[in-house]
């Protein structure tokens, strides 16, 4: 036995295992792709089980791309993810910056600003869509309430009385629409994982040497110089971390996406999946194959993005 | 220019008084360093010099300007770092650049005053390495070379060599006391090493607890140390301390004599033990010796082919003219 063997050997049930953990799921789903295979159907119940005589070879994959909800499904996983990524990082190095300074109460601050994280998705999307973005009851419709009778109470007011009588009256935004459902995923997704940002970057900012500060300070460096040249460019692997996390994450979205809307106006891969499998595996399997690779091209594309722009 | 006068500075970590009100002047070009057992405030001392470091009270003046609230990239002074604290994220150009970037220099005068820094510290091949890449004494030029660029009116090295081993230091040494020659800029030097001080120094500063115990050439400190407490911590092997009956024959409390002032002999001499341990280093001996009664241990030094062994006995005559007195208090009187 050659060094190596002895080690390769022991190593092996271990990466065995993962193989085939990994590799079972992706091949069954490969081989659904290319047959027919439906959960019922009446008129032709031999594609109810799946057997290589069902062949359909790219049949799945044109009947999806074909499908009039492929490309809004592509588009708008892409457009969900980008925008929770683009507000989870910003959010989260201004939140972990700011309690990154010693402060009277600095450990409850910290625990709270964790908190959401440890809420379900589901619960998460039932408290935000109806006590928060709800235009009649949440917190949305009774701000926009709020303001409405504010600005009728101004417009007898003596004085300044012309210019409120010149405002409309406020229409609460209803997060249940079509063209608005998106963007209320988006919201409570952010809110969700903001922390796991500031906790990533939190740690990685103590890690920061004081003297590289330090010596930037004698170098004239403003606050904003040392932000940009120092931290950021610190920031940068757990920036990479967080963004392919979260972008790993975020692209299998869906109970938000159900209880929001149930797709209406908001699918995206996963959800279109589930629609699919109502009945027709085949082609759920065909578009789970599209979500992989959707999946590796925008991790590439994220993690290119930053090393180029923070790794100078 | 770099004439730097502290006033009465004193800092305090809350309640603890770190250094007690402290005066001190070091002149324009001098080569200043500060030595002093560890913890005494060295470091903090130089940081409030940068301005890292607010006073609790007194004031800083550079040139014959009061510096005290000014901003510390606004007092001319640059500092090279222990750990270098060198931009890891930058190349070995941009860490030289940066100062000059901040700044707003062009860009084209920039690259002009980086080639010359890197040319003088022999950094030509690493401009576009990350620190990450280069050894310990490079990446000290090249902290030395972003404090450079900037013709600063006076250098703060904070321990600059102690990561270093020991020929590199040596050589790092020299290149900054040549620096400081053909400069002319001053300059104040923190260190734990002995041979540091005594070698690059103009002027030694021995504090003690923040206290500045005293301050004056290499060899003022070595020939009339102030106190017990200098004439123990300058010079190396340290200073022999007898007390009592021998001391009291030259009418004092206690009498200091260095290692290099004794001389050995197997036959006879003023006071007799017996050698525990010899070290050999070729060019020195260094004896340490016992059961003299007049203290735990005598430390000699003799030339390197003297050879007594352990469990020898060995008779030593200190030198009348070199033997130094201090009184109970600690003070050294002629
Ligand atoms: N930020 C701080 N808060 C409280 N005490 C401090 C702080 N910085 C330094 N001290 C204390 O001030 C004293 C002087 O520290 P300083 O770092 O100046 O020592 P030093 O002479 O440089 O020691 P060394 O040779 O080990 O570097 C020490 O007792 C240290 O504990
Ligand atoms: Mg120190």
């Amino acid at each position: 036995m050659s060094q190596r063997t002895l080690p390769r050997l022991l190593q092996s049930p271990a990466v065995l295992l993962l193989l085939v953990w990994m590799l079972v799921p992706l091949g069954m789903t490969l081989y659904f792709s290319f047959i027919r295979y439906v959960l019922n159907s009446l008129r032709r119940p031999e594609w109810t089980s799946p057997s290589l005589s069902n062949w359909r070879g790219l049949g799945n994959y044109e009947f999806v791309l074909n499908s009039k909800d492929f490309w809004f499904a592509v588009q708008n996983s892409i457009f969900i993810v980008c925008s929770i990524l683009f507000a989870t990082v910003i959010l989260g190095i201004l939140i972990a910056v700011l309690i990154n300074k010693t402060f009277p109460g600095q450990g409850i601050v910290r625990v709270l600003l964790i908190s959401p994280f440890f809420v379900m998705p589901a619960v998460n999307a039932v408290l935000w869509i109806n006590m928060i973005l709800d235009p009649v009851l949440g917190l949305n419709g009774l701000a926009v309430g709020g303001i409405n009778s504010l600005v009728e109470g101004l417009r007898d007011a003596p004085l300044v009385g012309w210019f409120f009588s010149m405002w409309p009256e406020f229409e609460p935004i209803s997060f249940r629409a079509t063209q608005t459902s998106a963007y209320a995923v988006i919201m409570m997704v952010t809110w969700q994982w903001t922390p796991f940002a500031v906790l990533i970057f939190m740690t990685s900012l103590q890690s920061e040497d004081q003297q590289q500060k330090e010596a930037a300070i004698l170098d004239g460096a403003s606050t904003w110089s040392q932000f940009r040249f120092l931290t950021l460019p610190h920031l940068g692997r757990p920036i990479a971390i967080v963004v392919m996390i979260q972008a790993i994450f975020h692209l299998s979205l869906y109970a938000e996406i159900e209880i929001v809307s149930r797709g209406n106006g908001n699918k995206n891969l996963p959800y279109l999946i589930g629609e699919f499998a109502n009945n027709n595996i085949g082609a759920a399997s065909a578009t789970g194959i599209f979500a992989v690779i959707l999946a590796n091209i925008v991790a590439i594309f994220l993690l290119r993005m930053i090393g180029k722009t923070l790794m100078e | 220019m770099g004439r730097i006068v502290l006033d009465k500075v004193s800092k305090k970590f809350g309640d603890v008084e770190v250094i007690p009100p402290l005066d001190l002047t070091i002149e324009d070009g001098e080569f200043a360093v500060f030595v002093g057992p560890s913890g005494c405030g060295k470091s903090t001392l130089l940081r409030m010099i940068a301005g890292l470091e607010d006073l609790t009270s007194g004031d800083i003046e550079i040139d014959g300007e009061n510096v005290t609230q000014v901003p510390p990239s606004k007092r001319g002074l640059a500092m090279v770092f222990q750990s270098y604290a060198l931009y890891p994220h930058m190349s070995v150009r941009k860490n030289i650049a940066f100062p000059l970037r901040m700044e707003g220099m062009p860009q084209a005068e920039i690259d002009k005053k980086v080639e010359a820094a890197a040319e003088s510290l022999n950094l030509n091949d690493y401009l576009e390495r990350k620190p990450a890449a280069l050894s310990g004494g490079q990446r000290q030029r090249v902290a030395i070379g972003r404090a450079i660029v900037r013709n600063p009116s006076g250098f703060l090295f904070d321990e600059p060599l102690s990561n270093l081993d020991a020929a590199l230091r040596v050589g790092m040494r020299l290149e900054i006391s040549e620096m400081h020659e053909r400069m002319q800029t001053t300059m104040i030097y923190v260190t734990h090493d002995q041979v540091e001080a005594m070698t690059m120094a103009d002027k030694i500063v021995v504090l003690r607890a923040g206290v500045i115990e005293q301050v004056g050439s290499p060899l003022d400190l070595y020939r009339a140390p102030r106190n017990k407490f200098v004439a123990g911590f300058i010079g190396s092997p340290k200073m022999n301390f007898i007390e009592g009956e021998e001391a009291a024959k030259h009418g004092a409390h206690t009498i200091g004599v260095r290692p290099e002032h004794i001389e050995v002999s197997a036959s006879s001499g003023a006071w007799k033990g017996v050698v525990s341990v010899s070290e050999h280093l070729g060019s020195d001996s260094f004896f340490h010796v016992h059961d003299t009664g007049l203290a735990e241990t005598i430390t000699v030094r003799a030339g390197g082919e003297v050879g007594f062994r352990h469990g020898d006995t060995i008779h030593l005559t200190p030198r009348d003219d070199v033997i130094h007195k201090f009184d109970s208090s600690g003070l050294r009187f002629e």
